[in-house]
């Protein structure tokens, strides 16, 4: 980062070639040929490949944010510029720009949750990281919780004949541990169907968010209001999105299919933590149940112990205060306030023993 | 009329504004790494377990309030967002209001908290805080003011020990929990809190982000950081975003059993409403709250909803009940200018006035 003609001069011929990119697409736009390539696509990520190395951890996560959404934002112009060079009638080119998002955002979806989904989607997959930000957040908080990066129980192989397998009974000497391992796996199907559900409900989000993005385009027209920006439709994409979105999720539907969600993905969280439990139980070695046993004794002990502390401190104060000379008629007592009415602080033995008793 | 006005010539030039601004943006970015938070002088003055309680210094030309009020911060998040930044301070300007102002920090639990009970909250590090200032002081009684979650806390504290509490003020506090508008609450309704808890102990500071964000997906992880270009090129104002960003993704742990009952007595059972809720064995009533009190909430509260806050007017047994509304959000409250000359002032008068 200290080599400052990068950021003078590199950045300034990315965004040359960029201008020229636009151009040359504008040319094709006209119907003289399509572009191969979002011009975004090769200026802005090569770029960025460039400067992330040097960026520290929370500076990169930060900016990685900015290129995704900056991406969806240049794409969504593209689509604009494209649609509108093809059409001599706005309405026709608004529409054509709202089919297209409607179309990639339900296509996409279509593609991760039936499984078809391959190393040539990516494009298409990062062309609607946008649309996939409840999904994507998802997947992230997943990650957080497992040892491994992404949401690994996703990809996992599952079908019908798996799940009938899985209900088969155990047989002979291991039937138990086979019995723990398929149940683990009846788990890890339930949650990749909720997970599926899941998905599929947000894919409905994106077909109602473009009418809804119709809608507005319509009122702006009866309202004699105009979009006279790209971030202004960016703008109005979202709030369209925002709005549906706060109303779907609001409904009873949504409530289950996230219950489900994360009970299922808990699920399955509890029989892995049970598993590695047994196995490490088999090595003579701690185990997470005898150590949550432990912390809740070591709680309850603490919290006698502090109750009976404070109980203490109380018949100190009130033993000091027996000991003070008695004033002598007439004089008022110049003890604070506090002092004088040790028995607000209500730390009676009965209820050091119930605290003391609580789990 | 056309509803684009949108010339390829225009949307080039807006796309290469936006990339001079991206890279110029980029490189403040690079510069900035240090993010300050928490500004106003403290001092600990007690320390238990991994809770701090802090005393703010005072500005020497401004008479304090006899009465100190202790600041009760919710478990979720990090209380620095009171005292963000030097022109964004809760806490600065009660200060400037002639508040002596105590904050409670409950630090970043562990798996070996996960035993802490709301119980020991309330009826332990919190009481003991009011009983360290009211010590310090030689009073009684002393205000307080609950922040969210921190604000619940304050209720059930200022139910079970009404003799401790000169004035209370909650500021954006959830009472009713089911109001038809608050999503947390519905999406919290088919939630087994109890396998959760169960299996994961401590609920992660993740978890609860996954949860907040997609309250708004689509502007709070989206729109904003498309929005941020316009300020990456003015450095306080990129140092300000960033400062946000901390604070936003700084989610501590949550205790389990907290977290356990927390979720099933308030936002499944909606127990300051209908009852049954019961810590260190005795019941929360809010009619048990005679001081005065008042309510703060925000109008664009997507977080706590302001009908979730105005529900404690008919609920408690105080004959002094007053409500602030705030033209603002969750976090702008705390944070925006207009709440900075707004909010803590009338605090700040609502007490010298009761205290």
């Amino acid at each position: 980062m200290s080599d400052s003609t990068f950021w003078n001069e590199d950045w300034m011929k990315t965004q040359q070639k960029y201008w020229e990119n636009w151009t040359d697409m504008s040319r094709k736009a006209m119907g003289l040929e399509k572009p191969a390539k979002s011009p975004l696509e090769s200026a802005m990520e090569h770029w960025w490949q460039g400067v992330a190395p040097g960026t520290t951890d929370f500076n990169r996560d930060f900016m990685n944010k900015m290129m995704d959404q900056s991406s969806s934002f240049f794409r969504m112009a593209e689509s604009y510029y494209q649609n509108a060079g093809e059409s001599q009638n706005w309405l026709d080119a608004a529409n054509r720009t709202i089919n297209d998002l409607q179309q990639m955002f339900s296509g996409n979806l279509e593609n991760i949750f039936s499984g078809t989904e391959n190393v040539g989607d990516d494009a298409l997959h990062k062309m609607m990281a946008f649309w996939e930000m409840p999904f994507d957040n998802w997947q992230r908080m997943v990650s957080s919780l497992s040892l491994v990066p992404g949401d690994l129980l996703r990809n996992m192989p599952h079908s019908d004949g798996m799940e009938r397998f899985l209900s088969a009974p155990g047989l002979g000497y291991m039937r138990e541990e086979e019995g723990q391992y398929k149940q683990l796996m009846q788990r890890v199907v339930t949650y990749q169907r909720s997970l599926t559900e899941y998905m599929r409900f947000f894919s409905n989000l994106g077909l109602l968010s473009a009418n809804r993005l119709r809608e507005k385009v319509q009122e702006l027209v009866e309202e004699g209001k105009q979009i006279d920006s790209a971030r202004g439709l960016y703008d109005l994409w979202v709030s369209s999105s925002e709005e549906v979105y706060g109303e779907q999720v609001m409904t009873p539907e949504y409530a289950k299919i996230h219950g489900r969600l994360v009970n299922a993905l808990m699920a399955v969280k509890q029989k892995l933590s049970h598993l590695v439990d047994e196995s490490l139980g088999g090595l003579n070695m701690p185990t997470r149940r005898e150590l949550r046993t432990l912390q809740d004794r070591l709680q309850e002990s603490r919290r006698e112990y502090k109750a009976l502390k404070a109980e203490m401190e109380l018949l100190k104060e009130q033993m000091m205060e027996l000991r003070k000379p008695v004033p002598e008629k007439g004089k008022s007592s110049q003890a604070p306030a506090a002092a004088k009415k040790p028995a607000k602080k209500k730390v009676s033995k009965k209820k050091a023993a119930s605290k003391g008793g609580k789990g | 009329m056309q509803p684009f006005n949108l010339r390829p010539d225009q949307l080039a030039e807006e796309m290469l504004d936006y990339s001079r601004k991206l890279g110029k943006g980029c490189q403040n970015l690079m510069n900035a790494e240090k993010i300050d938070t928490g500004v106003t002088p403290k001092v600990e003055v007690y320390a238990e377990d991994k809770l701090r309680l802090f005393r703010y210094e005072a500005p020497a030309d401004v008479v304090q309030n006899k009465v100190p009020t202790l600041i009760v911060y919710a478990l979720v998040n990090r209380p620095y967002m009171t005292d963000l930044q030097e022109n964004r301070s809760t806490v600065a300007n009660l200060l400037a209001a002639g508040q002596d102002v105590y904050l409670i920090d409950w630090g970043y639990p562990d798996e070996a908290d996960r035993s802490l009970t709301m119980d020991d909250y309330i009826n332990g590090y919190m009481d003991r805080c009011v009983d360290v200032v009211r010590k310090r002081h030689k009073l009684d009684k002393i205000n307080i003011l609950g922040i969210c979650q921190g604000g619940s806390f304050s209720l059930c504290y200022t139910s079970l020990h009404p003799d401790k509490v000169e004035n209370l003020v909650t500021m954006v506090t959830p009472v009713d929990f089911k109001t038809p508008d608050n999503m947390l609450s519905a999406w919290a309704q088919d939630i087994d809190v109890d396998m959760m808890i169960d299996t994961i102990g401590n609920v992660p500071g993740e978890l609860l982000n996954w949860t907040f964000l997609s309250l708004k997906p689509f502007s709070l992880t989206g729109q904003k950081y498309l929005s941020m270009v316009d300020v990456l090129e003015d450095e306080d104002k990129l140092k300000n975003f960033l400062r946000m960003e901390k604070w936003i993704f700084d989610s501590p742990d949550q205790a389990g059993e907290t977290f356990r009952q927390f979720i099933k007595d308030f936002y499944q059972n909606n127990g300051f409403l209908n009852g049954g809720v019961q810590i260190g064995g005795r019941a929360i009533d809010l009619k048990n709250i005679t001081c005065p009190v008042l309510n703060i909430y925000a109008e664009q509260d997507h977080l706590v909803p302001p009908d979730a806050s105005r529900a404690l007017r008919d609920l408690t047994g105080t004959r002094d009940y007053t409500e602030l509304s705030f033209p603002g959000g969750h976090i702008g409250i705390y944070v925006s200018g207009k709440a900075q000359k707004q909010v803590p002032p009338a605090i700040g008068k609502w007490l010298d006035e009761r205290s």
